[in-house]
């Protein structure tokens, strides 16, 4: 407590802290706003939760425009009742301004698009943001991720050698699918035309993604490398608002292209990753970048254009919808580019609306995704994004993000609209084209080797009963069990997989899941993650141990519980699935897990 | 206090007013200016000096907000509170000053209606601030006292534009006095409540458009024609 203002240790600081985050874009917004109410019903928050007026955007900027009214503008000083300028006191009043910046805005920036003055709410909240970070008042997963970016270098605690043992899984896998030994990663590869650097949900949980730019890079005949440090493009400093932090972790990237002396910065579908890179990277780190960055999907369109890859869009048929990350789409004009792909590696794309700069937040961003404690708040918000995912009509929403992903599947999940998430990558690398390779026998134009899940579903195949009568399934003797608790689920994955051919066997908790594994030895399980009896992570872990060849697949519908499994010391899972699953999706993932060596 | 004492008080009025709007200026820049360093993102009608110029001139395409494309009576009260608003003041120099101007029936036609007009608005947007519950919310005692103050200020002006006119003046002084005399008042609150908000604008939007313009985003594409919002903009 300071003995001049009765103010706590903790208040006095931010408020010391405040006058030295004033720029004149954020006093600009901080001065500007006349209370018009038009930014009110442009944000998720308020939409979803009627008649609560905290949640509009001006008075949410209000809880951190009172301080500065009173600390720094004259009326304010002098006449505070006038103009509602108010104080923190106690460490109190700065939890009650947590729970505003950090749980009840994502940074979308949609109510500034809709602000006739221009007012940046989402500036001027990541600053306060920063206030509250800079005395350790913060949700704990911010404090957790903030640690992991700032010790180990990524924001999921990646350690580099399981990085690297990714990155050979994934050469492994497609140069085995290509039949092609030079379909690999190329790592710290001098000289090269592009870097690309990645987010580290992909190796953690999603590799298919790179080893679909793998086969992307490959195709068009790219110089590229991946680089063995500094290779996590997110910035959890744009979701903190910790400068100091973005800045170290921009430079890292920067420093290693040059080490590289890559020519071109390549990021790949994230929205936070893109524009921290790409936008306010080399702000927070005050450095001047002295070679080109671009996101992988303006990348992509270009290997299109150049006639350097081509694509058949009879391989992805199914309608699709897209949905624009906030910061790819407000903060950074990458709005063209991924409806230009689309529309050359799909059969129907759907417009979402509104879309564009005038879509609505997934409801995940500003890294709601690792705030726990308002996941409840964030998933009533979602119901604005449901509605619009629902009117679509699609089948697959494709994003741009991975963040975005994560959000849209939980969204997806909880108002039970049975879609699929996916992103461009895996759509471009599916309608890859390889022509110069021979064609197979009784399939026209199609190569031997390449993935099943790359061969024409509909346009290319002239009889599919008829093909399909005459081949195997594809999961024919295999063994499969089936782990969990959710009666609806079994029998649906249950259905699929023995459509496919495979043997199935049920199991509904942990310790029938750990006497049917011992006993039938399957080729794989699929492991729900809460489930009664025995933890699940102590499953995996046992299993780990005494059934080292087993494969095994995550299936879960609660992605904040991946870390029990994949925060153990232990060989992570073969495999990934967010529920709700689709038909497609279930069965290319386990024919992936099963061909996994 | 006669029509002439008024005026020019309603002209210092106006010279401390400007002193302190300077001041105030001088205050805004005395706060550093981030510098943008990103490699420009856009090409070609997408830059910074067109993101400025679509940011400063965004108030007058309301296709380009949501907020006012969804509700367009919103954005025909902005209009016509604001015209109003240029009415109220014009009018007030042009009494003093050009008064013959005034024998002009059709521009003392013109003030009445602007003024009159964004009196109304006046009124509704007081309602509005008294019962709408999101607006309500977020008001302070400035934001109330703000729109009575111009909602008043503009009901004398329209009520005194008739005598305006110079063979009218001494019938109509003491609406006139009345008219100087709020109006000074307004002069001299101005500065020191959100109604100044329009010396921040250019500066605001000047850097949103041109951090925008820099990374592609302004001017917004949907204004070239692609739809945004199923149906509003068709």
């Amino acid at each position: 407590m300071s003995e001049h203002t009765g103010r706590s240790h903790k208040a006095q600081m931010v408020l010391e802290r405040y006058q030295k985050k004033l720029s004149r874009q954020v006093v600009g917004s901080l001065v500007a706003c006349v209370h018009c109410g038009n930014c009110t019903d442009s944000c998720h928050y308020v939409l979803a939760n009627p008649g609560d007026p905290t949640y509009a955007p001006a008075y949410k900027a209000d809880r951190i425009r009172k301080l500065f009214k009173k600390h720094f503008d004259w009326t304010g000083k002098v006449f505070p009742w006038w103009v509602k300028a108010g104080d923190v006191m106690t460490d109190e009043d700065l939890e009650e301004l947590k729970d505003t910046v950090f749980g009840k805005c994502t940074n979308c920036r949609r109510c500034t698009f809709n602000c006739p003055m221009g007012v940046d709410l989402a500036t001027f909240n990541r600053m306060a943001r920063c206030l509250l970070v800079s005395v350790g008042i913060m949700p704990e997963g911010v404090a957790v991720v903030s640690k992991d970016q700032w010790e180990i270098g990524n924001q999921m605690g990646v350690l580099k050698e399981d990085y690297l043992d990714t990155l050979d899984w994934m050469s492994e896998e497609v140069s085995e699918e290509l039949d092609d030994p030079a379909a690999v990663i190329p790592v710290d590869k001098m000289d090269a035309e592009i870097v690309y650097t990645i987010n580290p949900r992909e190796v953690k949980y999603d590799p298919r993604t790179i080893a679909d730019a793998l086969k992307i890079f490959h195709a068009a005949g790219e110089n590229w490398t991946m680089p063995s440090e500094g290779w996590d493009m997110t910035n959890f400093g744009l979701f903190s608002g910790d400068d100091d932090l973005g800045g170290v972790v921009a430079r890292r990237v920067y420093d290693k292209v040059i080490d590289l002396r890559g020519k071109k910065l390549v990021i790949s579908e994230c929205g936070h990753g893109y524009r921290s890179t790409r936008c306010e990277g080399p702000n927070w780190a005050k450095f001047d970048i002295p070679f080109e960055m671009e996101s992988s999907v303006d990348t992509m369109l270009r290997y299109i254009r150049e006639g350097r890859i081509k694509v058949d869009k009879t391989k992805n048929p199914d309608k699709v919808t897209f949905h624009d990350s906030c910061n790819n789409a407000r903060s950074c004009g990458l709005t063209e580019p991924p409806r230009e792909l689309l529309e050359l590696v799909c059969m129907d794309f759907q417009e979402m609306y509104p879309n564009r700069e005038d879509n609505y937040c997934c409801t995940g961003g500003g890294g709601a995704m690792s705030m726990s404690e308002y996941t409840p708040r964030r998933l009533k918000s979602a119901k604005i994004k449901a509605d619009q995912l629902k009117a679509t009509g699609a089948k697959t929403v494709v994003t741009s993000c991975h963040n975005c992903v994560d959000g849209l599947a939980d969204c997806i999940r909880h108002y039970k609209l049975g879609m699929g998430v996916t992103q461009l990558v895996t759509l471009v690398a599916n309608a890859l084209v390889w022509d110069e390779m021979p064609a197979a026998p009784g399939k026209p134009e199609i190569p031997e080797g390449v993935p099943a899940e790359m061969e024409p579903e509909v346009a290319l195949d002239p009889d599919p009963e008829e093909a399909s009568a005459s081949e195997e399934p594809p999961l024919a003797g295999k063994r499969i069990v089936v782990a969990d608790d959710d009666p609806d689920q079994v029998i649906y994955l249950k259905s699929v997989l023995s459509d496919a051919g495979a043997e199935i066997i049920e199991a509904a908790d942990g310790d029938e899941t750990l006497e049917a594994c011992r006993k039938e030895l399957p080729d794989m399980l699929t492991l729900d993650l809460e489930m009664p009896g025995t933890p699940t992570k102590d499953v995996f872990a046992r299993l780990r141990d005494e059934l080292p060849e087993l494969r095994i697949c995550i299936v879960t519908g609660r992605p904040e519980l991946r870390a029990l499994i994949y925060d153990q010391d232990l060989r992570r899972p073969e495999g990934y699935l967010d529920k709700p699953i689709t038909e497609e999706s279930l069965l290319r993932n386990v024919r992936k897990v099963l061909e996994t060596s | 206090m006669d029509l002439h004492t008024i005026q020019i008080i309603h002209y210092v009025a106006l010279a401390v007013m400007m002193v302190v709007y300077a001041i105030r200026i001088l205050w805004f820049l005395s706060f550093p200016a981030g510098r943008e360093r990103q490699p420009p993102t856009g090409t070609g009608s997408v830059n910074s000096k067109a993101g400025i110029i679509y940011s400063w001139l965004n108030v007058a395409s309301p296709k380009g907000m949501e907020s006012y494309r969804t509700h367009w009576f919103l954005y025909l009260q902005f209009v016509v509170f604001h015209l109003g608003v240029v009415a109220a003041i014009t009018m007030s120099f042009v009494i003093a000053d050009f008064s013959i101007l005034m024998n002009n029936a059709a521009v003392v036609l013109t003030f009445r209606v602007l003024i009159w007009g964004a009196c109304a608005v006046g009124v509704m947007r007081i309602i509005r601030r008294f019962t709408d519950k999101y607006v309500r919310a977020i008001s302070s005692p400035d934001d109330y006292f703000s729109v009575i103050l111009l909602t008043v200020w503009f009901g004398v002006a329209a009520a005194a534009a008739p005598f305006g006119v110079p063979s009218l003046q001494a019938e109509g002084s003491t609406l006139l006095i009345i008219y100087f005399a709020v109006q000074t008042f307004f002069l001299l609150y101005v500065p020191f409540s959100k109604i100044s908000h329009y010396l921040y604008y250019p500066f605001t939007r000047y850097y949103l458009g041109k951090s925008l313009g820099r990374r592609g985003v302004f001017p917004l594409k949907h204004t070239a024609g692609q739809p945004t919002t199923a149906g509003a903009d068709r």
